[in-house]
Protein backbone atom coordinates (compact mmCIF):
# COMPACT_ATOMS: atom_id res chain seq x y z
CA UNK A 1 0.00 0.00 0.00
CA UNK A 2 1.43 3.34 -0.93
CA UNK A 3 -0.16 6.50 0.43
CA UNK A 4 0.86 10.03 -0.42
CA UNK A 5 1.74 11.60 2.89
CA UNK A 6 1.71 15.36 3.04
CA UNK A 7 4.96 16.39 4.75
CA UNK A 8 3.25 19.69 5.54
CA UNK A 9 0.69 17.94 7.71
CA UNK A 10 0.14 19.71 11.02
CA UNK A 11 1.64 17.74 13.91
CA UNK A 12 1.08 18.56 17.59
CA UNK A 13 3.83 17.30 19.93
CA UNK A 14 2.73 17.18 23.59
CA UNK A 15 5.19 16.61 26.43
CA UNK A 16 5.90 18.41 29.69
CA UNK A 17 9.64 17.85 29.18
CA UNK A 18 11.20 20.41 26.86
CA UNK A 19 13.98 17.94 26.01
CA UNK A 20 11.51 15.36 24.75
CA UNK A 21 9.58 17.90 22.69
CA UNK A 22 12.83 18.99 21.04
CA UNK A 23 13.87 15.39 20.37
CA UNK A 24 10.54 14.44 18.79
CA UNK A 25 10.36 17.62 16.72
CA UNK A 26 13.95 17.21 15.53
CA UNK A 27 13.41 13.59 14.57
CA UNK A 28 10.24 14.57 12.70
CA UNK A 29 12.23 17.26 10.89
CA UNK A 30 14.87 14.67 9.97
CA UNK A 31 12.06 12.56 8.53
CA UNK A 32 11.03 15.46 6.34
CA UNK A 33 8.12 16.94 8.28
CA UNK A 34 8.17 20.67 8.76
CA UNK A 35 4.90 21.80 10.29
CA UNK A 36 5.14 20.99 13.98
CA UNK A 37 3.62 22.71 16.98
CA UNK A 38 4.09 21.88 20.64
CA UNK A 39 2.31 21.93 24.01
CA UNK A 40 3.70 21.25 27.48
CA UNK A 41 0.64 19.53 28.94
CA UNK A 42 -2.73 18.10 27.97
CA UNK A 43 -4.68 21.22 28.86
CA UNK A 44 -2.56 23.46 26.64
CA UNK A 45 -2.72 20.84 23.90
CA UNK A 46 -6.50 20.74 24.11
CA UNK A 47 -6.67 24.54 23.82
CA UNK A 48 -4.45 24.44 20.72
CA UNK A 49 -6.52 21.65 19.23
CA UNK A 50 -9.61 23.82 19.60
CA UNK A 51 -8.00 26.90 18.09
CA UNK A 52 -6.30 25.15 15.15
CA UNK A 53 -6.66 21.89 13.27
CA UNK A 54 -3.98 19.20 13.52
CA UNK A 55 -3.52 16.08 11.40
CA UNK A 56 -1.44 14.08 13.89
CA UNK A 57 -0.94 14.14 17.67
CA UNK A 58 2.12 12.70 19.40
CA UNK A 59 1.69 12.83 23.16
CA UNK A 60 3.50 11.85 26.34
CA UNK A 61 1.47 9.94 28.97
CA UNK A 62 2.65 11.42 32.29
CA UNK A 63 2.01 15.14 32.36
CA UNK A 64 0.66 17.65 34.88
CA UNK A 65 -2.86 19.13 34.64
CA UNK A 66 -4.07 16.71 31.96
CA UNK A 67 -2.32 13.40 31.23
CA UNK A 68 -1.85 11.93 27.78
CA UNK A 69 -4.57 9.32 28.28
CA UNK A 70 -7.03 12.01 29.44
CA UNK A 71 -6.13 14.11 26.41
CA UNK A 72 -6.68 11.09 24.16
CA UNK A 73 -10.13 10.43 25.67
CA UNK A 74 -11.06 14.09 25.28
CA UNK A 75 -9.80 14.19 21.70
CA UNK A 76 -11.87 11.15 20.77
CA UNK A 77 -15.05 12.82 22.03
CA UNK A 78 -14.54 15.64 19.52
CA UNK A 79 -15.94 14.76 16.09
CA UNK A 80 -13.17 16.80 14.45
CA UNK A 81 -10.51 14.54 15.94
CA UNK A 82 -12.38 11.23 16.19
CA UNK A 83 -10.18 9.69 13.48
CA UNK A 84 -7.02 11.78 13.85
CA UNK A 85 -3.90 9.62 14.35
CA UNK A 86 -2.76 9.75 17.98
CA UNK A 87 0.57 8.24 19.02
CA UNK A 88 1.24 7.79 22.74
CA UNK A 89 4.85 8.07 23.93
CA UNK A 90 5.67 6.89 27.43
CA UNK A 91 8.47 5.64 29.65
CA UNK A 92 6.14 3.12 31.24
CA UNK A 93 5.49 -0.05 29.30
CA UNK A 94 2.72 -1.45 31.45
CA UNK A 95 0.31 -3.90 29.84
CA UNK A 96 -2.71 -2.27 31.52
CA UNK A 97 -1.62 1.14 30.18
CA UNK A 98 -1.35 -0.19 26.64
CA UNK A 99 -4.79 -1.77 26.90
CA UNK A 100 -6.28 1.41 28.40
CA UNK A 101 -4.76 3.45 25.57
CA UNK A 102 -6.15 1.10 22.93
CA UNK A 103 -9.58 1.22 24.57
CA UNK A 104 -9.38 5.02 24.52
CA UNK A 105 -8.64 4.96 20.80
CA UNK A 106 -4.85 5.29 20.52
CA UNK A 107 -3.38 4.74 17.04
CA UNK A 108 0.00 3.49 18.23
CA UNK A 109 2.29 3.40 21.23
CA UNK A 110 6.01 4.15 21.63
CA UNK A 111 8.14 3.35 24.68
CA UNK A 112 10.93 5.74 25.67
CA UNK A 113 13.78 5.79 24.94
CA UNK A 114 13.18 5.47 21.22
CA UNK A 115 15.04 6.31 18.02
CA UNK A 116 14.21 7.78 14.63
CA UNK A 117 13.68 4.32 13.13
CA UNK A 118 11.02 3.43 15.71
CA UNK A 119 9.30 6.78 15.25
CA UNK A 120 9.29 6.34 11.47
CA UNK A 121 7.95 2.79 11.75
CA UNK A 122 5.05 3.99 13.92
CA UNK A 123 4.34 6.96 11.66
CA UNK A 124 4.19 4.68 8.63
CA UNK A 125 1.68 2.50 10.48
CA UNK A 126 -0.64 5.38 11.32
CA UNK A 127 -0.32 7.74 8.34
CA UNK A 128 1.12 5.49 5.62
CA UNK A 129 4.41 5.21 3.71
CA UNK A 130 6.45 8.33 3.11
CA UNK B 1 9.68 21.12 44.92
CA UNK B 2 7.32 22.21 47.73
CA UNK B 3 8.97 23.60 50.86
CA UNK B 4 7.10 22.98 54.10
CA UNK B 5 8.14 23.46 57.66
CA UNK B 6 8.64 20.48 59.95
CA UNK B 7 5.48 21.43 61.86
CA UNK B 8 3.45 21.58 58.68
CA UNK B 9 4.67 18.18 57.55
CA UNK B 10 3.93 16.67 60.95
CA UNK B 11 0.43 18.13 60.82
CA UNK B 12 -0.07 16.65 57.35
CA UNK B 13 1.16 13.27 58.54
CA UNK B 14 -1.14 13.31 61.56
CA UNK B 15 -4.11 14.23 59.43
CA UNK B 16 -3.44 11.41 56.98
CA UNK B 17 -2.82 8.83 59.72
CA UNK B 18 -6.10 9.57 61.52
CA UNK B 19 -5.38 7.81 64.81
CA UNK B 20 -3.08 5.19 63.37
CA UNK B 21 -0.28 6.40 65.67
CA UNK B 22 -0.24 6.00 69.45
CA UNK B 23 1.84 8.66 71.22
CA UNK B 24 4.30 7.39 73.86
CA UNK B 25 2.39 9.36 76.51
CA UNK B 26 -0.68 7.21 75.73
CA UNK B 27 1.37 4.06 76.24
CA UNK B 28 2.38 5.34 79.67
CA UNK B 29 -1.28 5.99 80.50
CA UNK B 30 -2.07 2.46 79.40
CA UNK B 31 0.58 1.14 81.74
CA UNK B 32 -0.95 3.12 84.61
CA UNK B 33 -4.38 1.71 83.80
CA UNK B 34 -3.04 -1.84 83.81
CA UNK B 35 -1.36 -1.16 87.09
CA UNK B 36 -4.64 0.07 88.56
CA UNK B 37 -6.49 -2.88 87.06
CA UNK B 38 -4.31 -5.35 88.92
CA UNK B 39 -4.10 -3.18 92.02
CA UNK B 40 -0.45 -3.98 92.30
CA UNK B 41 2.78 -2.14 92.64
CA UNK B 42 5.75 -3.06 90.43
CA UNK B 43 7.41 -6.28 91.51
CA UNK B 44 4.66 -7.31 93.96
CA UNK B 45 2.41 -9.35 91.67
CA UNK B 46 2.24 -13.14 91.18
CA UNK B 47 1.38 -15.51 88.33
CA UNK B 48 -0.06 -14.10 85.07
CA UNK B 49 -0.39 -10.52 86.33
CA UNK B 50 3.23 -10.53 87.41
CA UNK B 51 4.34 -11.84 84.01
CA UNK B 52 2.19 -9.30 82.19
CA UNK B 53 3.55 -6.50 84.28
CA UNK B 54 7.11 -7.66 83.61
CA UNK B 55 6.44 -7.67 79.86
CA UNK B 56 4.90 -4.23 80.02
CA UNK B 57 7.96 -3.08 81.92
CA UNK B 58 10.14 -4.41 79.12
CA UNK B 59 7.96 -2.59 76.60
CA UNK B 60 8.33 0.63 78.59
CA UNK B 61 12.12 0.18 78.64
CA UNK B 62 12.14 -0.40 74.89
CA UNK B 63 10.09 2.74 74.27
CA UNK B 64 12.34 4.79 76.50
CA UNK B 65 15.46 3.43 74.77
CA UNK B 66 14.06 4.11 71.32
CA UNK B 67 13.08 7.63 72.36
CA UNK B 68 16.62 8.31 73.62
CA UNK B 69 18.13 6.96 70.40
CA UNK B 70 15.84 9.12 68.32
CA UNK B 71 16.83 12.15 70.36
CA UNK B 72 20.50 11.30 69.93
CA UNK B 73 20.29 11.00 66.15
CA UNK B 74 18.11 14.12 66.06
CA UNK B 75 15.34 12.49 64.07
CA UNK B 76 13.53 15.78 63.62
CA UNK B 77 16.69 17.19 61.97
CA UNK B 78 16.78 14.25 59.59
CA UNK B 79 13.19 14.91 58.59
CA UNK B 80 13.53 18.67 58.62
CA UNK B 81 16.95 19.17 57.03
CA UNK B 82 18.81 16.16 55.70
CA UNK B 83 16.08 14.48 53.68
CA UNK B 84 14.67 17.71 52.18
CA UNK B 85 18.26 18.75 51.36
CA UNK B 86 18.82 15.47 49.56
CA UNK B 87 15.63 16.06 47.59
CA UNK B 88 16.81 19.58 46.73
CA UNK B 89 20.13 18.22 45.45
CA UNK B 90 18.27 15.76 43.25
CA UNK B 91 16.16 18.65 42.00
CA UNK B 92 19.35 20.50 41.11
CA UNK B 93 20.57 17.45 39.16
CA UNK B 94 17.34 17.49 37.17
CA UNK B 95 17.83 21.16 36.30
CA UNK B 96 21.49 20.68 35.41
CA UNK B 97 20.79 17.74 33.10
CA UNK B 98 18.02 19.74 31.44
CA UNK B 99 20.33 22.70 30.84
CA UNK B 100 23.19 20.51 29.63
CA UNK B 101 20.92 18.56 27.29
CA UNK B 102 19.54 21.83 25.97
CA UNK B 103 23.06 23.01 25.17
CA UNK B 104 23.91 19.74 23.42
CA UNK B 105 20.81 20.04 21.27
CA UNK B 106 21.54 23.71 20.54
CA UNK B 107 24.97 22.69 19.25
CA UNK B 108 23.39 19.93 17.16
CA UNK B 109 21.09 22.52 15.59
CA UNK B 110 24.13 24.68 14.86
CA UNK B 111 25.89 21.77 13.15
CA UNK B 112 22.79 21.12 11.03
CA UNK B 113 22.63 24.80 10.01
CA UNK B 114 26.33 24.69 9.20
CA UNK B 115 25.86 21.60 7.00
CA UNK B 116 23.01 23.20 5.11
CA UNK B 117 25.02 26.36 4.60
CA UNK B 118 28.07 24.46 3.30
CA UNK B 119 25.86 22.45 0.91
CA UNK B 120 24.37 25.62 -0.54
CA UNK B 121 27.78 27.23 -1.00
CA UNK B 122 29.20 24.14 -2.71
CA UNK B 123 26.23 23.88 -5.07
CA UNK B 124 26.37 27.54 -6.03
CA UNK B 125 30.17 27.71 -6.33
CA UNK B 126 31.52 29.49 -9.39
CA UNK B 127 33.20 27.86 -11.23
CA UNK B 128 31.11 24.74 -10.56
CA UNK B 129 32.67 21.98 -8.51
CA UNK B 130 33.10 18.56 -10.10
CA UNK B 131 29.91 16.49 -9.70
CA UNK B 132 31.79 13.48 -8.30
CA UNK B 133 33.46 15.63 -5.68
CA UNK B 134 30.09 17.14 -4.76
CA UNK B 135 28.56 13.68 -4.37
CA UNK B 136 31.42 12.61 -2.11
CA UNK B 137 31.01 15.70 0.06
CA UNK B 138 27.23 15.19 0.17
CA UNK B 139 27.66 11.58 1.35
CA UNK B 140 30.03 12.71 4.09
CA UNK B 141 27.61 15.47 5.15
CA UNK B 142 24.72 13.01 5.29
CA UNK B 143 26.74 10.67 7.49
CA UNK B 144 27.56 13.56 9.79
CA UNK B 145 23.86 14.47 9.90
CA UNK B 146 23.02 10.88 10.84
CA UNK B 147 25.42 11.25 13.76
CA UNK B 148 23.65 14.44 14.78
CA UNK B 149 20.37 12.52 14.76
CA UNK B 150 21.97 9.84 16.95
CA UNK B 151 23.05 12.54 19.42
CA UNK B 152 19.44 13.74 19.53
CA UNK B 153 18.24 10.20 20.13
CA UNK B 154 20.78 9.78 22.93
CA UNK B 155 19.35 12.89 24.62
CA UNK B 156 16.40 10.66 25.57
CA UNK B 157 18.52 9.91 28.63
CA UNK B 158 17.56 13.24 30.19
CA UNK B 159 13.85 12.52 30.34
CA UNK B 160 14.43 8.99 31.63
CA UNK B 161 16.90 10.31 34.24
CA UNK B 162 14.38 12.86 35.48
CA UNK B 163 11.70 10.23 35.87
CA UNK B 164 14.07 7.92 37.76
CA UNK B 165 15.12 10.77 40.06
CA UNK B 166 11.46 11.54 40.71
CA UNK B 167 11.08 7.94 41.87
CA UNK B 168 14.02 8.38 44.27
CA UNK B 169 12.50 11.62 45.57
CA UNK B 170 9.27 9.75 46.19
CA UNK B 171 11.20 7.13 48.20
CA UNK B 172 12.91 9.90 50.20
CA UNK B 173 9.53 11.45 50.94
CA UNK B 174 8.30 8.12 52.26
CA UNK B 175 11.37 7.76 54.51
CA UNK B 176 10.84 11.32 55.71
CA UNK B 177 7.24 10.47 56.46
CA UNK B 178 8.23 7.44 58.53
CA UNK B 179 10.85 9.43 60.46
CA UNK B 180 8.26 12.11 61.16
CA UNK B 181 5.92 9.38 62.34
CA UNK B 182 8.47 8.32 64.94
CA UNK B 183 9.06 11.93 65.94
CA UNK B 184 5.35 12.34 66.56
CA UNK B 185 4.88 8.97 68.30
CA UNK B 186 7.71 9.65 70.71
CA UNK B 187 6.58 13.19 71.32
CA UNK B 188 9.85 14.77 70.21
CA UNK B 189 8.12 17.84 68.78
CA UNK B 190 5.23 19.88 70.05
CA UNK B 191 3.12 22.83 68.85
CA UNK B 192 2.10 21.25 65.59
CA UNK B 193 0.30 23.44 63.09
CA UNK B 194 -2.08 22.53 60.28
CA UNK B 195 -1.57 22.72 56.54
CA UNK B 196 -3.84 24.71 54.30
CA UNK B 197 -5.86 23.00 51.57
CA UNK B 198 -3.84 24.53 48.72
CA UNK B 199 -0.59 22.98 49.98
CA UNK B 200 -2.24 19.59 50.39
CA UNK B 201 -3.62 19.83 46.85
CA UNK B 202 -0.16 20.73 45.56
CA UNK B 203 1.35 17.71 47.30
CA UNK B 204 -1.29 15.43 45.82
CA UNK B 205 -0.56 16.76 42.32
CA UNK B 206 3.20 16.31 42.84
CA UNK B 207 2.63 12.71 43.86
CA UNK B 208 0.59 12.05 40.73
CA UNK B 209 3.59 13.00 38.59
CA UNK B 210 5.92 10.55 40.24
CA UNK B 211 5.23 7.60 38.02
CA UNK B 212 8.58 6.89 36.45
CA UNK B 213 10.08 4.55 33.91
CA UNK B 214 10.50 0.90 34.67
CA UNK B 215 13.94 -0.58 35.30
CA UNK B 216 15.49 -2.96 32.76
CA UNK B 217 13.64 -6.24 32.93
CA UNK B 218 10.56 -4.62 34.45
CA UNK B 219 7.51 -3.63 32.43
CA UNK B 220 7.09 -4.18 28.72
CA UNK B 221 9.62 -3.52 25.96
CA UNK B 222 8.61 -2.04 22.59
CA UNK B 223 8.41 -5.52 21.01
CA UNK B 224 6.04 -6.74 23.75
CA UNK B 225 3.85 -3.69 23.26
CA UNK B 226 3.85 -4.18 19.49
CA UNK B 227 2.69 -7.77 20.05
CA UNK B 228 -0.20 -6.55 22.23
CA UNK B 229 -1.08 -3.82 19.74
CA UNK B 230 -1.08 -6.29 16.84
CA UNK B 231 -3.84 -8.21 18.62
CA UNK B 232 -5.83 -5.18 19.71
CA UNK B 233 -5.57 -2.69 16.87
Amino acid sequence: MSTMVDKNMRILVVDDALTMRRIVINLLRQLGFNNMNEADDGTTAWEKLQLETFDLIISDWNMPKMTGIDLLRKVRTDAKYAQTPFIMVTAEGKRENVIAAVQAGVSNYIVKPFNAATLKEKLVKVIGEF
Amino acid sequence: MTTMSLMERIALLEQSQKGDMIPASEVWKLLDNVKEMFGEKPGTGHGHSSELYRELGELAKFINGAKKELQEVKASNIADEHLPNAANHLDAIVQMTEQATGRIMDECDQITNFHNDVKERLLSADPQIDANVLMGVDDAMNQAQTSVTHIYEACNFQDITVQRIQKVVKALQEIERQVLRMVVVFGLVENQSKLDEATKQELTEDAALLQGPQLAGQGLEQDDIDAILSKLL
